[in-house]
């Protein structure tokens, strides 16, 4: 689906399914230099289990046009016209990574959007090695080489794939070598914000880490999951590419966290 | 380390895609004999068929040994993701219909091995796909070849027999500037010597009968998918319109960096039928775990053999990729240019038969990359039908020898081919 949102065209993967409104609304958020394939194993069960799927590419990234966001507090007011462009009232929002930052600023800039919300493989702050900024600011290509290094697990670093044939890292780098990795990663290093937020959430929320995640520290994870008041659910043994790297595990958590809070909507 | 692995490759071919968490712990990777998998209920299997999640249905379509044979030759590699087939031409073939429809056009190299050729100029034809066969190192020709319905540039790493190391740097910037992406058959020089994808090409395809499997024991083809290309550039519909058969999917869209491998395994896999059995793949497996120890011993035993072949009387020339090197040869080659050399031998058409009856310990028979050494006379053999100018015009002289050079001793493969070379001697008068 294609959307135009502030002038720029902006790429919308719906799961394989025409949108349809009328249904219960997932909206997916990538991390930075990411785009809506980081969710390409969540999202088509969603579509085609009585959702309606919203993956954007953000502003700039892959088959989106536009500028990418200079600091995360810009995503909150994109994210409620996007809902708005899209037809959506309120959404399930999930978030990888950055893309749970930009998911707090449309619980700041838009509360009433959010159905419930759920952070996958992040922390309420993310603090970026100002040498990874510079190298991003060179070439996101060697910056994605330096985060594929660290943001996969172990399982990825020996090559297994739970697609037949297909070789996690390597995807990841492909699209972050073409997406701005710098703005995204000074927008993280910029925010200071989302502990505050995260903490004053009236919302389902949810949060799913990753057991050896060095890009958001399990410790970091733990401390949101805190602040939110919310027992984690925790995958063993994993980096923080989770979407990418354990996707039936990552699903699965999606589910048990969203399913009954659309079952008790429903119900009400 | 490739663009898939920090690891390094000697590493990558002994670990990559699996590890020992089966009941038993089996350390080496298990053969899955089997067709199909069983599902866990209908949910799942639904779920598999709709491409919500990843796993195996049919070993035509997938198969967890081939896939871990997948995984590690993309590692090797630097690609995103790879398919095995059933064999190298296979795997031509099924490249070459994921991308071109009736109508469609083919750049070739004019040095390629002669099946491809005629799979090119024949059989691909008679399905509406042409191809024009230029000499791709030269840099006017190739821009001129490529047309709006240009869909590939083909060409191999190092060319068989010709043995010519096409200039991918230089292909490729070309071809992707038009918009076209660079395929290239690796088979000559496996990952171990040279990556295609970083001298800028975008797919690679291998005969893994060949080198990578090593033994000469199981035939089988692997295409590896860059990541590299942009599909999306208006000159590939077949990537990015929706595709009927599974709900309207949009290849690219949906899958980016492995959208051309995705799209073999939806469609090529299922409407050739030409995949690779899971034997084959143990059996390939066990050669590309030693691949790098071994391509070091063939290029050395290579490098002396044509030293050595230099300096006999017998001999009337040698040609290898490395003799006369153009410069992008050292650049594309730093660790040697393959294993295979030809030479000229006394007594032309009589000489060469009379060398190829002579020796013992080269095996005489139409294939390369074997553990042993393969020696071929096309002259009496492959090209024997041909008249000499017609020999001379597919670049084939009625003396030229072809050889694959094999891991023994070089002191013993020296020795039988010194034996031949008293016979050509003889033979010649």
């Amino acid at each position: 689906m294609d959307l135009t949102i502030n002038k720029a065209p902006v790429y919308v993967a719906t799961g394989g399914k025409d949108f349809n409104s009328d249904l219960p609304t997932v909206l997916f958020l990538h991390g930075s230099g990411g785009d809506h394939r980081t969710w390409a194993l969540q999202t088509r069960w969603f579509a085609y289990h009585g959702y309606s799927v919203l993956a954007p590419d953000l502003p700039g990234h892959s088959l989106s046009g536009g500028e990418a966001f200079v600091s995360i507090e810009e995503s909150g007011p994109w994210l409620s016209n996007f809902l708005k462009a899209a037809g959506v009232k309120a959404a399930h929002v999930v978030g990888h990574s950055q893309g749970f930052l930009s998911a707090l600023e449309l619980a700041k800039a838009a509360p009433e959007k959010l159905l419930s919300l759920t952070a996958v493989g992040t922390a309420a702050a993310i603090p970026v090695n100002q040498a990874l900024i510079d190298t991003a600011k060179a070439s996101s290509a060697k910056a994605a080489h330096m985060m594929c290094n660290w943001g996969f697990g172990p399982g990825a670093h020996m090559g297994i794939s739970s697609v037949p044939g297909m070789q996690p890292i390597a995807i990841s780098r492909a699209i972050m070598s073409r997406n701005p990795l710098a703005a995204d990663l000074q927008a993280c290093a910029d925010y200071k914000v989302g502990a505050e937020i995260a903490a004053s959430l009236d919302i389902p929320s949810h949060c799913i880490l990753a057991s050896a995640d060095k890009m958001t520290p399990i410790k970091s994870g733990l401390a949101l999951a805190e602040s939110m008041g919310v027992t984690p659910t925790i995958i063993e043994g994993y980096g923080h590419m989770l979407p990418l790297e354990a996707p039936k595990k990552t699903l699965a958590a999606l589910r048990a966290f969203i399913e009954p809070v659309q079952s008790k909507r429903a119900a009400a | 380390m490739t663009n898939s692995s920090y690891l390094k490759p000697a590493t990558i071919a002994l670990h990559t895609g699996y590890r020992p968490e089966s009941d038993y712990g089996s350390r080496a990777v298990p053969i899955y004999q089997t067709t199909s998998y069983a599902f866990d209920s209908v949910n799942q299997a639904s779920s598999l068929f709709n491409v919500e999640q990843g796993g195996h249905i049919y070993s035509r379509i997938s198969n967890p040994t081939v896939a871990v044979l997948e995984q590690r030759l993309a590692a090797l590699e630097g690609g995103s993701g790879a398919i095995c087939t059933a064999s190298g031409m296979s795997a031509l073939f099924a490249t070459f219909i994921t991308l071109c429809s009736a109508g469609d056009h083919i750049v070739s190299s004019e040095q390629i091995y002669g099946s491809t050729a005629t799979t090119l100029r024949h059989t691909l034809k008679r399905f509406g796909v042409t191809t024009d066969f230029i000499n791709v190192n030269d840099p006017v020709a190739l821009k001129n070849a490529i047309k709006p319905n240009t869909k590939i540039v083909f060409c191999e790493s190092i060319s068989n027999p010709g043995m010519q190391v096409s200039n991918l740097p230089q292909i490729s910037e070309i071809a992707n500037k038009l918009g076209v992406p660079v395929i290239v058959d690796a088979t000559f020089a496996t990952p171990s010597l040279n990556r295609p994808l970083e001298h800028g090409a975008n797919i690679v395809v291998h005969s893994v009968t060949k080198w990578i499997g090593g033994h000469g024991a199981a035939i089988g083809g692997c295409i590896i998918d860059g990541g590299n290309f942009d599909w999306g550039n208006g000159r590939f519909p077949e990537m990015t319109e929706p595709y009927a058969p599974f709900h309207g999917m949009k290849f690219w869209e949906e899958f980016g960096p492995t959208a051309f491998v995705m799209k073999i395994r939806s469609e090529a896999m299922r409407d050739l039928g030409a995949a690779l059995s899971p034997h084959n793949a143990f059996l390939i497996l066990q050669g590309v775990e030693t691949l790098e120890l071994r391509m070091q011993k063939h290029v050395a035993n290579t490098v002396a053999l044509r030293e050595w072949l230099a300096e006999q009387d017998g001999v009337t020339w040698v040609r290898h990729p490395e003799i006369d090197a153009e410069p992008h040869i050292a650049q594309m080659f730093p660790k040697g240019a393959g294993s295979m050399l030809c030479f000229g031998v006394i007594g032309g058409r009589a000489g060469g038969a009379a060398f190829i009856n002579t020796v013992s310990l080269a095996s005489h028979l139409a294939n390369v990359g074997d553990s042993r050494t393969l020696v071929l006379h096309p002259g009496s053999t492959t090209h024997s039908r041909l008249t000499k100018d017609a020999m001379e015009a597919a670049g084939i002289s009625e003396d030229l020898i072809r050889v694959s050079v094999g891991l023994e001793d070089i002191k013993d493969i020296q020795a039988d081919f010194a034996k031949g070379l008293k016979a050509a001697k003889r033979a010649a008068g």
